[in-house]
């Protein structure tokens, strides 16, 4: 199973690996596009759950890709899911921290308390789609909020196993790859998972 | 909860997120594409960093951080450093949470620095209250 122990120290190494043959170079990029082009929406997705924001999701996933273009591309390709997804949860953590600090902050500042960042809503965002919501569609995206909220509630750990293994379709071994834990670890952040979200979503989901 | 349970659970959860990718709109979608180019022209035209930015910066971001701190407690009006001190307990909370760490991730100096723009904001407002 591959492990990636030297993640973290590996972002501060400044010398960029040895060249490679430019016709090397080219097959990897176009096969890293593949499978960027494959993965990029249901990061995106994976990333809005957790962060409940489509725009700290484009932010997180975009900051993913960098970082894995950057130092991971020469990897061999089978080792580009688990690690991107590994780089992925990195970056939403690092979101959720940069959020909650902003928050405490904000709360120590006098008058307004609005964050420079929250832009404007787009005006387009706030009319209502003209055509009539089709019910069974209305149901499956109203089933979906249930879950994604049901998801914010769990432990970060557990969100992390269910959503590799069930929407990112992860077996126990690559998922262990991606959370950089055991496999035992997995299926213990797995199945409390699913528990969980049985319980509150209840049977009938 | 029977296998059959479990596995019918996870086939709508699976199905039900499917469902919301392919309905992501032209915007995010265009927005990714934008992303994936720019994350592997970015690559491609990589070259190694100067060894003076990374040596250093850890230590100008801690430098950094520890003005930034200062600024923020010497600038506060007295009233917010009272505030600041009953709330000692989340003050704590919040420095663990910058001092934590997981592996792979960027670490909180970096996301200070990061945040600059921000912490300018930040000091700017504190220093517009006019003294009581």
């Amino acid at each position: 199973m591959p492990r990636f122990d030297t993640l973290n120290s590996a972002w501060m190494v400044w010398d960029s690996p040895a060249p490679a043959p430019e016709g090397a170079v080219l097959e990897y990029t176009r096969e890293l596009e593949r499978f960027l082009a494959d993965i990029e929406r249901r990061a995106f997705r994976i990333a809005q759950v957790a962060l409940r924001d489509a725009d700290d999701a484009l932010d997180a996933v975009q900051d993913a890709m960098f970082k894995l273009t950057k130092s991971y591309a020469s990897r061999p390709s089978s080792e580009w899911r688990p690690l991107f997804f590994r780089i992925l949860e990195n970056c939403i953590r690092d979101l959720q921290r940069r959020r909650t600090v902003r928050q405490r902050v904000m709360t120590w500042l006098p008058g307004p308390k609005e964050d420079p960042d929250n832009e404007a809503q787009d005006p387009l965002d706030q009319v209502a789609d003209s055509a009539p919501p089709i019910p069974e569609k209305l149901m499956q995206a109203q089933a979906m909020q249930q879950l994604e909220k049901s998801l914010r509630a769990l432990p970060a750990r557990q969100r992390e196993a269910f959503v590799l293994r069930t929407f990112e379709g992860m077996d126990v071994a690559e998922t262990a790859s991606a959370m950089g834990c055991s496999q035992g670890s997995v299926k213990t952040h797995y199945s409390r998972a699913v528990h969980a979200l049985r319980a509150q979503l209840g049977e009938v989901w | 909860m029977s296998e059959q349970d479990h596995q019918a659970f996870e086939k709508r959860s699976r199905e039900l997120f499917q469902e919301s990718v392919d309905g992501l709109d032209m915007r995010i979608r265009s927005r990714l594409t934008q992303a994936r180019s720019a994350a592997l022209e970015a690559a491609s035209s990589s070259r190694p960093a100067l060894l003076g930015w990374k040596v250093w910066a850890p230590a100008a971001g801690v430098s950094a951080a520890a003005i930034l701190g200062m600024v923020l407690w010497l600038g506060s009006p007295v009233q917010h450093r009272s505030a600041i001190l009953a709330d000692a307990q989340s003050s704590f909370e919040d420095l663990d949470l910058l001092a934590s760490s997981d592996e792979g991730s960027g670490d909180a100096i970096e996301m200070l620095q990061d945040d600059i723009d921000f912490y300018d904001f930040a000091d700017k407002a504190v220093n517009s209250v006019p003294p009581a």
